[in-house]
């Protein structure tokens, strides 16, 4: 992992690496940097893409993409990568990563459906889990899920009050 | 628990019949399913009561809704409750299809299962034991006999407001409507 | 010719009393096996009192008529198998009806099953018809030995042969464990139950089945565990009066039970497989050594 970390430092420029509790590696880079250095660590032997997952932070009005990765070989190294972006919230946009990874799609699409980033050039952006249309899509942090349930589900009558 | 009183036999038979030998559909909703096969298997044994689990709707006349339900699964639930056949009896299992339980805020589960299909009993816990089935099951052949169980009468005699209800929340439905609707009633209310 | 007429009605009614009570002593003996308490013995006269009262839909005219055609078949087929010394039908030729007969079961099956718009029907009856063809092979030389030894096609003359000297299973020992080893094929009990399985294809033929569709194929099933046993009493334990027949049948029910209860389900390439391998070999042996004797 030490060295990893020395050879990630020395090649790409501002960006924050260290290692905690000895086997898990975090970086934060720049968002244009992160898809060279998807494809570096791929050819360092991290090749199993575990998680995409997004954070809202609503105060510094950002939010931040995490990637998750780990190795199925013995020789890529043990432990996990964990990769951080920022990206602005006013209207999130973001490349896709399949061209890497291809298992990604599934999870391009959860986020686009309850985040609402915007995956370009991801082929199929359609509902996962959700069947309605969300104005404001559901895990942000200003969604206020009592004045949702009160303004969809509460509204529709019993049917012994209709008649 | 009357199953050998021949005098009733005679009299009623078709109320007899459908109390001791409820089949039901093994419709797994939700987190409810996993207070199903201990009720099924050896130990609190459930066919004693002739309750035994089918694959099918067409074939089943019970419907036990376990646990929460999501908007996929009202789907899927209204349309199993469709295809069932005639004398069927809903029963709600947990406290999230009375009214909403433990996601009481939640923007993908539905609150009030009463509004979408008629449910003609409700058992509380979050679950229950499989003795509060038991004990449901034999409320259920009280209601029978008193018919008062008639989920299934008030579901044709209201389709129009029922589906009204559905379609508020999901848009058009891709499947037609079960029975004949004619236009003037829904016309008053507003979406 | 007036106490044929009458056996010709009442035989029916007998057949279907011991069918429907070998299918609840088939639901109490496995609920006692695992070591709970089962419904009464009298649960699937319950379960066809409702399923008669209940709604019914159906696909068109063939799904009705693919049904009552199985159960047709059925009833006519029992009275062509004599149950002790009451044979209303049989003549000279009993055999080759029967083999006929039999056939009229999964065909009602499958015709109704053409009509109803389900992939499930058509996956069960596909393996419905390749256990036909599994089972059917030792079944006919099974048959062709008994009828070879003893040198009729009536199974009146045969139950008679038996009763003035040994029983089949002495004489023709190799074709009676053929039939026993294919009894749970031609019954869809457990080790052969691909047809309606639940778990893999939802009910398979019966999947669509409402309320008095499947009141008729609970019936049907009924006379169908009759005919198959009563055929292997007859052949080979020597039915004698009713009640001997009837403790005879029991005891066949009984063994054919056990392993019903323990064994899981084959595929319907090992179905097949163990078909044609050593049932048949055994019935093939049997035939060859009886028309040598």
């Amino acid at each position: 992992m030490e060295k990893l970390k020395d050879e990630i430092a020395s090649i790409f420029k501002e960006i924050k690496v260290n290692i905690a509790q000895d086997t898990k590696l975090i970086i934060s880079a720049k968002k244009e940097q992160v898809l060279n250095l998807l494809r570096f660590l791929k050819d360092k032997g991290y090749n199993h893409l575990a998680l995409i997952s997004c954070v809202d932070w609503i105060e510094e009005k950002e939010f931040e993409l995490v990637y998750i990765l780990g190795s199925y070989l013995e020789k890529g190294g043990k432990g996990h990568i964990i990769l951080k972006t920022r990206i602005h919230r006013k209207k999130p946009k973001f490349k896709t990563i399949i061209p890497i990874f291809e298992n990604a799609e599934p999870y391009e699409r959860e986020i686009h459906e309850l985040f609402g980033v915007d995956f370009e050039g991801h082929p199929r952006l359609t509902h996962l889990f959700l069947e309605r249309d969300y104005k404001i899509p559901p895990f942000r942090k200003d969604f206020d899920t009592r004045e949702y349930v009160k303004e969809v589900f509460e509204k529709i009558p019993f049917v012994e009050d209709k008649k | 628990m009357d199953r050998t009183n021949i005098k009733k036999w005679l009299k009623t038979p078709d109320k007899m019949g459908q109390k001791y030998s409820l089949w039901a559909v093994y419709f797994c909703t939700g987190c409810g399913i996993i207070e199903i096969p201990p009720v099924i298997t050896s130990r609190w044994d459930a066919e004693r009561f002739g309750v035994i689990p089918v694959a099918t709707p067409r074939q089943a006349n019970l419907f036990l809704i376990t646990g929460y339900v999501s908007l996929k699964t009202l789907k899927a639930i209204i349309r199993t409750y469709e295809l069932m056949p005639d004398p069927k009896y809903t029963v709600g299992f947990g406290s999230c299809p009375i009214n909403g339980g433990m996601y009481w805020d939640s923007y993908n589960t539905i609150k009030h299962l009463d509004k979408y299909i008629p449910v003609d009993g409700w058992i509380a816990g979050c679950m229950p034991r499989p003795e509060a089935i038991f004990i449901a099951v034999t409320h259920l052949w009280t209601m029978i006999d008193k018919e008062m169980a008639t989920g299934y009468k008030r579901y044709k005699e209201n389709y129009e407001y029922y589906r009204h209800n559905q379609e508020r929340l999901f848009g058009k439905l891709e499947w037609p409507p079960l029975y004949p609707i004619n236009e003037e009633k829904t016309e008053g209310e507003g979406n | 010719m007036v106490i044929k007429a009458v056996w010709i009605i009442v035989l029916p009614i007998v057949a279907f009393i011991i069918g429907i009570f070998f299918l609840g002593l088939q639901r109490k003996i496995i609920a006692r096996i695992h070591r709970r308490y089962g419904p009464p013995i009298y649960q699937p006269i319950i379960d066809v009192i409702k399923l008669i009262n209940q709604e019914s839909i159906s696909h068109g005219k063939l799904f009705d008529m693919g049904v009552i055609l199985s159960l047709a078949g059925s009833i006519i087929l029992v009275l062509f198998i004599p149950f002790g010394e009451i044979a209303p039908l049989s003549g000279s030729g009993d055999f080759l009806v029967v083999l006929y007969l039999m056939l009229l079961v999964p065909l009602g099956i499958a015709l109704s099953g053409g009509e109803g718009a389900n992939p499930n029907i058509s996956i069960g009856i596909s393996r419905k018809m390749m256990l036909s063809l599994g089972y059917e092979v030792p079944f006919l030389f099974s048959i062709l030995a008994v009828m070879t030894y003893y040198k009729t096609t009536s199974l009146v003359k045969v139950v008679g042969f038996q009763q003035s000297s040994l029983w089949g299973i002495i004489h023709l020992p190799l074709p009676a464990i053929a039939y026993f080893m294919i009894l749970p094929a031609m019954l869809e009990m457990r080790p052969f139950d691909i047809v309606s399985a639940p778990q893999e294809i939802a009910s398979g033929p019966a999947v669509e089945y409402g309320g008095r569709y499947l009141a008729l194929t609970t019936i049907e099933h009924a006379f169908h565990i009759f005919i198959v046993i009563a055929l292997f009493v007859d052949l080979f334990l020597g039915g004698g009066n009713p009640f001997t027949f009837f403790v005879k049948m029991l005891v066949v029910f009984l063994l054919g039970l056990f392993i019903h209860a323990v064994f899981p389900r084959f595929r319907i390439d090992q179905a097949i497989k163990y078909c044609w391998k050593w049932p048949t070999i055994l019935a093939l042996a049997g035939l060859i050594i009886a028309r040598i004797i």
